[in-house]
């Protein structure tokens, strides 16, 4: 197999090269005015290695894979078309009030808490740009008030008269019956012709969205507008440096629900948060491979800590009101959640409870940690790291950062000496326990939240400082033995690489399985059916446009359950593609209840409540052959270790005094090496901290176990 | 009767008499009335006289807070309650000993707040109690405010965790339920007029054996209320998110022993005490005062007083509330000193000092003075299932007296904000689903209250309500995916209802409610302010407005949006104005509405409201005036009328120096209407309140209070309140009537 996939962050552009049986992974500076010329750098760095020309390379692979973070940059920065926004009569500050919680939504806790300080972002529409049209449909589709047409065409030419360069449509309601929305936009073509020059782009809420929710729609459609044009050029952009490349195939784009699709089928909302996700595609793709069982995948960056979640048997874990930037949105996320806690992490006095804080603030890249000599006085994780003396002051980062290790000992100093009464060596012990804490619990409270214990999953570690904090994660959490997995500098970008050509409809339903006030059972078959026909037709249309026959195309039935009233939308996965029986029925009850039980504890199920469907979402895609995971377990003969290239004292966690730790590097990496900690592994890609009473273990592939001693 | 002289060992004998004889386990004053947190346990003592280590008490404080915020996720994810879904609940671990040491970080902290009252009845009484007692795999329900608690809806599961077969601690979880078998649907009837008009009222009883719910006691409990689905799946709700707690505090205490776990609960209290005793020795001596009031008893218009005056001394504070409006024995709004204390703390908690960790401990170093029998220390015969009337005004009155605190500070631990709207501007309802499920219960519009001007900045539009943070308003069509409600009118800011300053308020929003497919549905509204401002101002703005309730009835709007779909104005005020469906009945009312039955297609419409405004409106930059324009938050007249800024009304390009000249002539108007202080208090002061005002409270001299019993006006001494006793409204509509047609009669001549 040959194949290039992209992972475009926000400071690098990581690039892995599948070629034949090698495997290559490089890096290069993200280019923001122009991000052809960060992935060409990483391509080229990769050619280098395979001692291949670029168009040699790119004649060859079976597809070129992106994962960007190209729309949440335009996010932060504002950067996109002026909107207008048409809403329904009587909705017109839905999206302003931001369902009241707006203000603190994608906010750490503690200024969630902090009402007088409460501020919403800046919007994306203002309100000037949101009018009324006088229309109404009920719950059910019903038309209550019909579309008044003249009051239309009038708010229709106040947008545009304002400067509205592009229109976005969310009418309540309007994802069981879209009627108005389409009239809408019939009457938009027709006062403003897609020909003339003046034409603008309108977006209906219910075909980007098929979930209830006004306002998250709302928000959907408002981002998926707002991010079309700079996602366009940019990844058009992209697509042509390809072709002039010499590559002539499609260009493939991740998506966040662990999909990818074509340019042609992709919509901008669909790319936000897609390399971090497809860090946990990678996640599940190894574990398939591998048979490691259940995997939380963690990376640990430079200001935060995103956990996401696989898990053997097909349950799949998705965010449907994912928060993206600011705001919530409605589309199906593979599930991410994030911690404020990261090697920039800021470490504060807490005078209330007499010891550190850790986060959830951070000092960012600027001015960046204490120890990176740009200005920043508070000192952050990475100064607790590099007075424990876990990083090489000159080889930091590839040796991209210089560590001043003498503003780190001072900003703990100032900061936390004193008050706490300890050492600078002492403090950064207290930090380095604090935080790897902190993400355990962040992982513990995730896992635990769905019905899952922490010692039934294998930890994969990966991110700048992940593996640096593997073992005190691990130790924090309870696991015995933690995972960096294959190719972990570049793991997003092996995910992108991995994933299937994957599209998801889905359909708001009040479908009742079992009526409790009835007593009775759901035997409505044909309009179920009919539903889940017109999402695989709809995932089917997407799959034909992008050249695949309909025999290539698989589909998998998701269902979002719930008792009674609840709001818990438990997904249930499903091998049943058609209801035409009692029993069928009975079936999808009983996968409800075991799920539902497994997560929230036996006997929380209340089916005398009432069974409901909510929604029905239909996973249609196409298989494609994915990189392949060999020898990631040690095996054979452990080899020794190689010559340290160096020896120092280091601190560490439950130990007093300094350890005279041995300094390891590249060819550590060798597979079957084994070195028990105290020891430090230097790469170029990052750090790998062997705490004492651990063992490190390196596999194929670049993958490093770390395993507790006594395990 | 002879005196007698009765010995030590006599007065013992009867004393245990007393005990053992008990009628009735009535709330206990003694329990109810002390909100601080119990001396040290011998256990305790023992734990922390010796050297602690702080580091290791942070590391379980983060276990017991992870194990919190996942069983709380787990209630908001499983729960049915409307309630539940918004945020309106929350999970909770106290001491042994009961009091408040942790909650979950996200949810309604007062709920917790509140739940140590009956966690101490529990171990006062029935501890010892032969046909009770407590054991592992115990659990106790509890709704009853009288007994803790804000106000009958709120249902808790209260789970003692043992350890070596002692307790070690408390575990808790609570959701707003909401339907509760009250005289009106929807748990909060305004139509109480006794205790026994409520709907349940649970004093802590076991519900739960070896971890299980006993089924007859919940059948008894589902019998009680007209939604017995969501009865049964919030128990199992509520039971099964305190039994993930109990697993992961049982996992802390085998890995880190019970004296880590005890050290924690207790020390995390002890320094919250001692922070609070830092801050307040941060403020000045002295005593600042602020006064608020009511307009409604739900049942009829009045003026209701809360009184209170801060006094700082040292390191301690003292909130005293004498003064305040008599307990009104037939009406529901009344509230006990425990929910009075749990609100103004949470008020605290989200205004004045939101960093703190949310423990009733911070009011450990409070002191109160109350009035007995008053609207804010009720006795407990008293209707209290509206208590939020008082106690939503409680939740905001602090931010002035404690804002001229807090004014000079160096340092402030939250921006300075004046009191955000404070009423319960929320629709409740009940009736028949188009589902054929019978429910009761209200709006999430209650989580979006517009929030006060702020030193800094404006207020923020619908921010959150009083009692908690991030909070959720939902969304419309999912409420109307349950429920037979269509919301014509869902969200469209109340243009000019704003409360103005030189930063304003942030905006309420209008709410048009009709309903269709149901076969029977009534709703209801328990608000004041429609007579008098609900929000105050801060340093010289403006309070908020007044909101009215208004009707479109004898209607069925979906016929005539058939027949006119671009008939309706969906904007109250041109409703109101211009009246556009023939025949139909347009009325206005205040917020105060008992539950009644709407027919299909009629409209009941109210806002939510505005907070109260910061500084004075003539220092308001123009520039935000201008954008306020351009955001349709006022209109041009308010533009000119309250900010006194000139501009062009087509361009709205403002004219600096024509504004500045406005200005200056505005600054001395006022002074011309102004004059010397003691000339205001000559002309305005009286002795008592005008003859024809239903006043309650004290009017000048704290130590008088005025009330209105049985319709004539009383004066009392504050410390001998009596309750009072208000006329049925439609015994005073009927004497009117009588009184007219009398009159009407004899200009007839007969």
């Amino acid at each position: 197999m040959k194949r290039v996939s992209v992972d475009i962050g926000g400071t690098f552009t990581d690039c892995f090269v599948a070629w034949d049986e090698r495997c290559i992974e490089s890096k290069a500076l993200t280019t923001h005015q122009n991000l052809a010329l960060g992935f060409n750098d990483a391509l080229r760095n990769a050619c280098q290695e395979l001692g291949l020309d670029e168009r040699e390379l790119l004649s060859q692979v079976d597809s070129v894979r992106y994962a960007t973070t190209l729309g949440t940059n335009a996010l932060i920065q504002r950067k996109g078309p002026r909107l207008g926004l048409l809403t329904t009569a009587g909705f017109r500050a839905s999206v302003p009030l931001s369902r009241a919680k707006g203000y603190g939504v994608g906010l750490p806790h503690k200024q969630q808490m902090d009402v007088p300080n409460a501020q919403r972002p800046d919007p994306i529409v203002p309100i000037p740009m949101i009018l009324e049209v006088r229309e109404r449909v009920d719950y059910s589709g019903d038309v209550v008030m019909k579309l008044d047409e003249e009051d239309l065409r009038d708010k229709l030419r106040q947008l545009v008269d304002k400067g509205a360069e592009a229109v976005v449509v969310v009418l309540a309601n309007s994802v069981v019956n879209p009627v108005h929305e389409l009239r809408i936009r019939e009457l938009f073509l027709d006062e403003y012709p897609g020909h003339m020059l003046g034409a603008i782009p309108m977006l209906l809420s219910h075909q980007v969205a098929g979930r209830k929710g006004e306002y998250v729609r709302a928000m959907s459609t408002i981002m998926d507008g707002f991010l079309h044009q700079v996602m366009y050029h940019g990844l058009g952009t992209l697509e042509l440096n390809l072709r002039n490349a010499g590559y002539d195939k499609p260009m493939l784009v991740n998506h966040n629900s662990g999909g990818m699709a074509q340019l042609n089928s992709t919509d901008a909302l669909q790319t936000v948060h897609s390399g971090p996700v497809s860090g946990i595609a990678a996640s599940e793709h190894l574990a398939l491979q591998t048979e490691l069982g259940n995997i939380v995948a963690t990376d640990m960056g430079g200001t935060s800590f995103d956990i996401g979640i696989v898990v053997e048997g097909g349950v799949k874990h998705y965010d449907f009101n994912p928060v993206i930037e600011r705001w919530m949105v409605s589309v199906p996320m593979i599930h991410l959640v994030t911690l404020g806690a990261g090697g920039g992490s800021i470490c504060a006095y807490d005078r209330m409870f007499r010891t550190v804080q850790v986060g959830p603030d951070s000092a960012g890249s600027d001015p960046g940690p204490a120890s990176y000599d740009r200005g920043g006085l508070k000192p952050t994780v990475t100064d607790a790291d590099l007075v424990l003396g876990y990083l090489d002051p000159a080889n930091y980062a590839g040796g991209r950062i210089k560590l001043n290790p003498r503003r780190a000992k001072q900003a703990i100093e100032n900061e936390l000496c004193d008050e706490l009464d300890l050492s600078p060596v002492e403090v950064a012990k207290l930090i380095k326990a604090t935080v790897d804490a902190n993400m355990a619990n962040g992982i513990a409270r995730e896992l635990r939240t769905r019905g899952y214990e922490p010692e039934n999953f294998t930890t994969l570690a990966y991110g700048g400082n992940g593996p640096l904090h593997a073992c005190g994660i691990a130790r924090a959490l309870g696991v015995k033995r933690i995972l960096a997995p294959p190719f972990a500098s570049v793991f997003s970008a092996v995910g992108a690489g991995n994933m299937n050509q994957l599209h998801i409809h889905e359909m708001s339903t009040w479908t009742t399985l079992f009526d409790a006030n009835q007593r009775s059972f759901f035997s409505d078959y044909a309009r179920f059916n009919g539903i889940v026909e017109e999402l695989e037709q709809r995932g089917r249309d997407d799959l034909l446009r992008q050249g695949f026959t309909a025999e290539q195309i698989q589909y998998r039935l998701e269902l979002d359950m719930r008792y009674g009233n609840q709001r818990v939308e438990t997904a249930v996965v499903t091998d049943l593609n058609r209801v035409t029986t009692p029993e069928h029925v009975l079936k999808l009850i009983d996968q409800f209840h075991t799920r539902y039980g497994e997560r929230f504890g036996k006997g929380s199920q209340t089916p005398e409540a009432g069974v409901r469907i909510n929604t029905i979402r239909v996973c249609s895609f196409v298989e494609h052959p994915g990189i392949s995971f060999t020898g990631i377990r040690p095996s054979g003969k452990p080899l020794p270790p190689p010559p340290p290239i160096a020896q120092r004292d280091c601190h560490f966690v439950g130990h007093d005094g300094a350890l005279a730790t041995s300094i390891y590097g590249e060819d550590a990496l060798t597979p079957g090496t084994q070195i028990d900690g105290p020891a430090i592994v230097v790469t170029r890609a990052t750090t790998y901290l062997i705490e004492p009473g651990w063992r490190y273990q390196a596999a194929q592939q670049n993958a490093v176990w770390f395993t507790q001693i006594d395990a | 009767m002879n005196d007698l002289n009765i010995s030590a060992d006599q007065q013992a004998m009867l004393d245990r008499f007393l005990t053992q004889n008990k009628l009735f386990f009535a709330p206990d004053p003694a329990i109810m009335e002390n909100h601080r947190i119990e001396a040290r346990s011998p256990l305790e003592e023992q734990l922390l006289s010796q050297s602690v280590d702080r580091h290791k008490i942070n590391e379980v404080r983060g276990l017991v807070v992870a194990a919190l915020d996942e069983s709380n996720t787990m209630i908001e994810q499983m729960g049915a309650a409307p309630g539940a879904k918004w945020g309106d609940m929350t999970t909770a671990i106290f001491t042994a000993s009961g009091d408040l040491s942790m909650i979950a970080p996200h949810g309604v902290g007062g709920f917790a707040a509140a739940v140590f009252y009956p966690i101490k009845f529990i171990l006062k009484y029935w501890v010892d109690e032969p046909t009770v007692g407590v054991k592992e795999g115990d659990g106790f329900i509890h709704n009853d405010a009288r007994y803790g608690g804000i106000h009958n809806t709120d249902q808790s599961m209260m789970m003692p965790v043992f350890w070596k077969g002692k307790i070690v601690c408390w575990l808790s979880a609570t959701i707003h339920e909401g339907e509760n078998g009250s005289c009106e649907p929807g748990g909060m009837p305004a139509a109480a007029e006794s205790k026994f008009d409520e709907g349940l009222k649970m004093p802590p009883f076991r519900v739960v054996e070896n971890f299980e719910l006993k089924r007859d006691i919940v059948t008894f409990l589902q019998n009680s209320v007209r939604d017995p689905k969501l009865q049964l799946e919030d128990m199992k709700v509520r039971l099964h998110s305190v039994l993930r707690l109990r697993e992961r505090v049982l996992k802390v205490l085998e890995e880190h022993g019970e004296e880590a776990l005890i050290s924690t609960l207790r020390l995390h209290i002890e320094d919250v005490v001692e922070e609070v005793h830092r801050r307040i020795r941060e403020l000045p001596d002295g005593t600042t005062r602020t006064v608020s009031f009511a307009d409604s008893t739900l049942r009829e218009n009045a003026l209701l007083k809360l009184n209170m005056a801060i006094t700082v001394k040292g390191d301690r504070m003292t909130v005293d509330m004498r003064g305040s409006s008599p307990e009104l024995l037939n009406r529901s709004i009344n509230a006990c000193q425990a929910s009075f204390k749990t609100m103004l703390f949470t008020g605290f908690m989200q205004n004045i000092w939101p960093d703190l960790p949310f423990t009733m401990a911070v009011f450990t170093p409070f002191d109160f003075i109350f009035d007995e029998k008053s609207l804010i220390n009720g006795s407990f015969d008293t209707p209290q299932a509206m208590s939020l009337i008082p106690l939503f005004k409680t939740m905001t009155i602090a931010c002035i007296p404690m804002a001229k605190f807090n004014y000079m500070l160096p340092v402030r631990y939250t921006a300075m904000v004046a009191p955000q709207y404070d009423q319960p501007a929320t629709l409740i309802y009940g009736g028949l689903t188009q589902h054929t499920e019978y429910v009761g219960n209200f709006c999430a519009d209650i989580n979006g209250m517009g929030q006060g001007g702020r030193s800094h900045r404006d207020g923020e539009h619908s921010v959150s309500p009083p009692f908690a943070a991030h909070c959720d308003l939902g969304e419309i069509e999912l409420m109307e995916e349950d429920l037979p409600i269509v919301r014509l009118g869902a969200f469209t800011l109340a243009k000019d209802r704003v409360g103005f300053g030189k930063q304003r308020s942030g905006l309420g929003y209008e709410q048009i409610h009709t309903y269709r497919n149901s076969g029977l549905w009534g709703f209801m509204t328990g608000c004041s302010g429609s007579l008098f401002s609900s929000a105050q101002p801060l340093f010289g703005g403006y309070a908020s407005p007044t909101y009215p309730l208004c009707k479109v009835k004898g209607t069925n709007v979906f016929e005539f949006l058939k027949e006119q779909p671009d008939g309706l104005p969906l904007d109250i005020v041109e409703i109101m104005n211009t009246q556009p469906i023939p025949g139909a009945q347009y009325s206005t009312h205040d917020m105060g509405m008992t539950f009644e039955l709407a027919a299909p297609g009629e409209l009941y419409m109210m806002c939510q409201g505005a907070g109260g405004g910061y500084g004075d409106v003539l220092q308001r930059d123009p520039d935000l005036v201008i954008e306020d324009i351009e955001n349709d938050l006022i209109s041009h007249a308010t533009a000119r009328d309250i900010y006194r800024i000139v501009f062009d009304s087509d361009t709205l390009v403002i004219d600096r120096e024509g504004t500045e000249r406005l200005r200056a002539d505005e600054r001395k108007a006022r002074i011309a209407r102004g004059k010397p202080y003691d000339a205001f208090v000559a002309e305005w002061q009286t002795e008592e309140p005008p003859a024809h005002l239903p006043f309650f409270g004290c009017w000048d001299d704290t130590s008088q209070v005025y009330g209105v019993m049985m319709g004539q006006r009383m004066k009392m001494d504050g410390d001998k309140l009596a309750s009072m006793f208000m006329l049925n409204p439609k015994d005073v509509q009927i004497a009117a009537l009588q009184a007219e047609v009398a009159s009407l009669r004899a200009a007839a001549g007969g």
